[in-house]
């Protein structure tokens, strides 16, 4: 039993580790000066009024973060869509090279990509324009909606596509009472993931905006030169709710373990 | 490209219906115009020439890639300035990839051992920190070693500090780098850069290790279990040899990942231990200005990272195949 006790040490140092500096940086945001302390000193919530409200700087960001994220995970889930499909319809060499395109931009450094969706949009002259970020971000994390709805795909039972086709549904039918329902949740997975990630990128979105514009990640960035301020904070903190909102609708409509890898067949 | 494009065009009309053929081509070409040909200008730009006054013009030389590996003025002078820089690149990515596999490891495997809810909960702390942007872990890092109000604070509040100076290890710690003449510091030093590094892929890590821990039969475990075996001895003699693979590949593949970290490397690391993607950072937007010499450095990032990357999956095909 010893072993369990160290096991279970072990797990909550882990998530100590884990823990640890966010909770620093969302107790940081309830400080009432200007300063970064840690335990916060004259306790207020104003920074959250700042940051939602007031602060135009902020919340000029925020609205051009929510645009591009929710935006540019769309267009991911449009992207991966066709790709998976006709990966899981016929596995041909010429899906299999799509497939492999838009896992690129994810696999290889951020910054590399960064440098070359820049001069990409300098030369199309739409360098510093919402819409290249959006395009940019999609390209970015096409690849999370490719495995989400492939998985989703190969998890819809076979023998349920015969019966349908033996009784006489055309391709479309079958696409639309069968397919598109059985991974929607999955599709929606993909949707999620695409969309923090994007909410939370930094480089890329550097180089693609071209400081025309910027998100909550950049001009966290850019005032990091003038030191940290509690405002920031807050932002962290909203990063933090999205992405555990996020997951856990994941979570609650799909099958998290499953879409991290999990054995579906053990499902106790 | 023409033969990938017409396949790509046979897969995607679904169907074979002629109608849907003029999307597929679309389709195909917007794949390629948004993953593909960013890299491909970055490949072509390596090889231009910088005007002065912060412009660049084709061209189609080497000297890029000369000046990266030899230094601008060589052969008259040779200066590994940027070889040092992709050596700390290197450098800190191992080192934080092996650490961070080495935690996950163990972390990873008790958790596949909870039932299936608390795993979910688990997947879900760890994708939440997974995602949030370098950007916050720097800012949260930067509080917890910031000698106002962070360790080095708590060091000497408790008297720590004064005790590391009583028993002489204190000198140790300033040959380490880790401490000025008075205090515990850990801005800048390589254990700072390390930490966050790890800190920044250790989700991933855990993510990347689950998929094969959560396949190994339980019964196995418990056959083991069952003649004897520790729980060590059945990590070592039947947990470990099923994963080996995996757990290089997953090394691999954040080590790829930690090579493009960047908000980590400017805040915590030495201004001389600065790496190659503050360096492209800095040529293609900094000071200098300089795009055909950020896009040499770029690829040269691009090669490292694919050449990995290709190893990992060469890895992953080699593990997957039957015996």
């Amino acid at each position: 039993m010893t072993g369990r006790v160290v096991g279970r040490g072990f797990l909550g140092m882990c998530a100590l580790f884990v823990l640890a500096p966010i909770v620093v940086v969302c107790a940081a945001a309830l400080n009432g000066g200007r300063t970064m302390d840690f335990p916060p000193t004259d306790v207020t919530l104003v920074r959250f009024v700042e940051f939602f409200v007031t602060e135009e700087v902020w919340v000029r960001a925020l609205t051009n973060s929510v645009v591009i994220a929710v935006a540019s995970a769309l267009l991911a889930v449009l992207i991966a869509w066709p790709i998976a499909y006709a990966l899981w319809r016929r596995d041909s060499p010429a899906a299999k090279a799509l497939a492999a395109l838009a896992a690129l931009p994810f696999a290889l450094p951020p910054i590399v990509l960064g440098v070359g969706l820049g001069f990409q949009w300098g030369f199309l002259g739409a360098l510093g324009s919402i819409w290249s970020a959006v395009l940019s971000h999609a390209a970015l994390f096409a690849a999370l909606p490719l495995v989400t709805v492939s998985i989703g795909l190969q998890s819809i039972d076979r023998a349920h596509l015969d019966a349908a086709a033996t009784m006489g549904a055309t391709d479309g039918v079958i696409f639309r009472t069968i397919v598109l329902p059985q991974t929607l949740p999955y599709t929606a997975s993909g949707f999620f993931f695409a969309l923090v990630l994007s909410f939370n990128e930094f480089i890329v979105m550097f180089f693609v905006s071209s400081s025309a514009y910027a998100t909550v990640t950049l001009q966290i960035f850019n005032s990091l030169r003038n030191g940290f301020t509690p405002t920031m904070a807050v932002g962290a903190i909203t990063f933090i709710v999205v992405s555990v909102v996020a997951f856990s609708l994941v979570a609650r409509f799909g099958d998290l373990p499953r879409l991290m890898g999990a054995d579906p067949a053990r499902s106790s | 490209m023409t033969a990938i494009e017409a396949r790509a065009l046979d897969a995607a009309a679904e169907h074979g219906a002629s109608v849907r053929r003029p999307f597929a081509w679309l389709f195909a070409a917007i794949v390629i115009f948004l993953c593909l040909v960013p890299f491909l200008f970055v490949i072509v730009i390596s090889f231009g020439e910088k005007i002065e006054g912060a412009a660049w013009r084709w061209a189609f030389d080497a000297t890029n890639y000369r000046r990266f590996f030899v230094g601008a003025d060589w052969p008259a002078t040779i200066s590994f300035l940027y070889l040092q820089k992709m050596w700390y690149s290197l450098y800190f990515a191992v080192i934080a990839a092996i650490v961070a596999v080495l935690v996950a490891f163990p972390f990873a495997y008790l958790i596949t051992r909870q039932s299936r809810q608390a795993q979910t909960l688990w997947l879900i702390f760890l994708l939440s920190s997974l995602a949030l942007s370098e950007v916050f872990i720097v800012m949260g890092w930067d509080i917890l070693l910031s000698n106002r109000s962070g360790l080095p604070m708590v060091l000497r509040e408790t008297g720590v500090t004064d005790w590391l100076k009583a028993e002489g290890y204190f000198d140790t710690l300033r040959a380490w780098g880790l401490a000025n003449p008075r205090d515990v510091r850990f801005k800048t030093s390589d254990f700072a850069t390390i930490l966050t590094m790890t800190y920044l892929v250790f989700p991933y890590a855990v993510i990347l290790l689950y998929p094969g821990l959560s396949r190994i039969d339980p019964s196995m475990v418990e056959a083991a279990r069952t003649m004897g075996a520790g729980p060590l001895a059945v990590v070592r003699t039947v947990v470990l040899p099923l994963v080996a693979a995996p757990l290089f590949g997953t090394v691999l593949l954040l080590f790829v990942y930690l090579l493009g970290v960047y908000v980590a490397i400017t805040v915590f690391a030495d201004p001389a231990k600065q790496t190659l993607a503050v360096s492209v950072y800095d040529s293609v937007r900094g000071a200098t200005l300089d795009a055909p010499f950020g896009s040499a450095q770029a690829v040269i990032l691009l090669l490292t990272a694919g050449g990995f990357l290709g190893a990992s999956l060469w890895l992953k095909q080699v593990a997957e195949r039957p015996a």
